[in-house]
């Protein structure tokens, strides 16, 4: 009779099982996972078995243009991104929370703000004859316009505009974790805040920006409509080639190619944020 | 002294400066936008010559761009009601079941997420032709929830991770159902992670664009459909109208998060 009160029912013992979540996992399994695998079937079986298609991205000089150019504008986009957050991000974490809602209400509104719409924003801001180049034109900056569109300028701007939310919000979520206890006692030990900087502020954030940008990496790499739209046609990037090798070409075999390329490499970098954060962690952002 | 706000001294100044000039950077499009729909110039020249209501009025003279406003909604709704229900459903196991591999499926059902979308777009438009769902609103609503799916996942397995199973038991003990106590105890208690659940959702397909460009056809286009097919034609005014109108939408959508967060924590 020991402890009868405490003795739980057997039903609250049982665990929930993987039942739950069987509707989820058949709606991955067949519209997600299975189209997946058989578009990478059709990149080894189209025209005909083989892996000409891969030699053919990997062989071609105007393919191997598409692929240095997204890792390029990835790179810069991440590493603007990253040095553009920070200084928000610490502010947001110790700003008064009143003045911090305003800037937090900035970031959503922008964040939620229709995705074409904010592209389509920076295609009139961003034109030869745009706000941006007349203004810098009757400062007298400038004589010419500047090219800021249909080129990897425009698609920076424009990307790291997407970006910076994705890089502000967990951000301030690991310098809100750092103890301020640290950085005093740093001071009260002499270390200049240079110092402070250096050796404590930013190692402490370096998961967080570690985390963030290559989150803010993976989803440059796969960006299909702010390239598209700001980078014209020379400057294609790989989500803009595959769609095209697909939509216009219809070259099935060689966009499924290019499509599993990207894929593998961002499953990569996935794997590797899981591993520098936790899949807990990661899902901190939202 | 980094990290303390009254002791920054001139860093905090230029800091503020510098967080200012961002927010600025992050308002402009919204902001210009919402002036340009309002300018008379056609070549979208700016200031505006004068101030207008015409290209509202082309807007809401073509029906295209309500019925794809409408379509967008219908679909959206019926991805987010599809992603919520699902996902709740997989929270309960991801957050409390016990079985082997339960992380790599948190992984996998969240994937949809971190995948380039139009390597996934690419993928279920050749499905969907092959099995006959091409071009159809059941093909859309279920491509969209797939994407919705991690979405609705993630708010609602935090919400459920911060609740103590303990009241749940307590109400299985004072005699509910296992369901009952599901349905009347833990329910309501994350009704907010639901709530997001459903914002997220509704916005992760009333925004997508890469699966409806190909999924499009002429019967169902959804909003960023035919804003794309607009812009790739010419930067008409037009399109900032309905970009205005869009903005509007989100603003609200913002203000009744807020309102309703605000009375659900109550």
């Amino acid at each position: 009779m020991s402890g009868n009160l405490l003795h739980r029912p057997s039903i609250l013992r049982r665990p929930d099982g993987i039942g739950g979540a069987l509707p989820a996992l058949t709606l991955i399994a067949l519209f997600f996972v299975v189209p997946v695998l058989a578009l990478l079937l059709r990149s080894v079986t189209e025209p005909v078995p083989g892996l000409h298609n891969y030699a053919t991205l990997f062989g071609d000089g105007t393919y191997a243009r598409v692929f240095f150019n997204t890792f390029l504008v990835a790179t810069v986009v991440t590493a603007v991104t990253v040095v553009v957050a920070f200084p928000v991000a610490w502010m947001l974490a110790i700003m008064p929370p009143a003045l911090g809602s305003i800037v937090f209400g900035i970031i959503i509104l922008s964040m939620w703000t229709n995705l074409l719409t904010r592209t389509y924003a920076w295609m009139v801001l961003l034109q030869r004859t745009g706000v941006i180049n007349r203004t810098l034109m009757d400062i007298g900056l400038i004589s010419e316009p500047l090219p800021l569109i249909n080129n990897l300028t425009g698609v920076t701007i424009g990307m790291v505009y997407i970006m910076l939310p994705f890089m502000i919000l967990p951000l301030v979520g690991t310098l809100r974790a750092i103890d301020p206890m640290t950085l005093r006692a740093a001071a009260l030990c002499g270390a200049s805040p240079f110092d402070a900087f250096r050796r404590i502020l930013l190692p402490l954030s370096l998961p967080g920006i570690a985390a963030g940008g290559l989150m803010v990496f993976v989803m440059s790499l796969g960006y299909f409509v702010t390239p598209t739209l700001l980078g014209g046609i020379s400057n294609m990037m790989l989500a803009a080639m595959i769609a095209q090798m697909i939509q216009s070409l219809l070259n099935w075999g060689l966009g499924s190619a290019a499509a599993f390329i990207l894929l593998l490499v961002t499953m990569a970098l996935y794997a590797l944020q899981l591993r520098l954060v936790g899949a807990r962690r990661m899902t901190g952002g939202i | 002294m980094l990290l303390d706000y009254d002791r920054l001294g001139w860093l905090r100044a230029a800091l503020l400066g510098f967080t200012g000039l961002v927010a600025a950077f992050l308002l402009l499009p919204v902001v210009f936008i919402v002036l340009l729909s309002f300018g008379s110039s056609r070549w979208l020249a700016f200031p505006p010559p004068s101030w207008t209501l015409k290209w509202y009025g082309e807007l809401f003279a073509d029906p295209a761009w309500l019925e794809a406003a409408l379509t967008s909604a219908r679909i959206a709704a019926m991805a987010a009601i599809l992603a919520v229900v699902v996902g709740l459903l997989a929270s309960f196991a991801l957050v409390r079941g016990q079985f082997r591999g339960r992380n790599v499926l948190r992984g996998l059902l969240l994937t949809p997420m971190v995948l380039p979308v139009v390597v996934f777009a690419i993928a279920i438009y050749a499905f969907f032709l092959r099995i006959g769902l091409g071009g159809t609103t059941a093909g859309f609503v279920i491509a969209h929830t797939v994407l919705a799916l991690p979405f609705a996942i993630i708010p609602i397995t935090a919400a459920l991770e911060s609740f103590d199973k303990s009241i749940e038991d307590a109400a299985i003990v004072c005699g509910a159902s296992p369901f009952e106590a599901k349905l009347r105890v833990t329910l309501p208690a994350i009704k907010i992670g639901i709530f997001s659940a459903a914002i997220f959702a509704f916005l992760a397909s009333w925004d997508e664009v890469v699966v409806a460009i190909f999924m499009a056809s002429p019967t169902s286009q959804t909003l960023p459909v035919k804003i794309w097919g607009s812009l790739r034609q010419d930067l008409s005014p037009v399109i900032a109208a309905a970009s205005s109108l869009l903005v509007l939408l989100t603003l609200c959508l913002m203000i009744v998060t807020a309102l309703i967060r605000r009375k659900l924590s109550k």
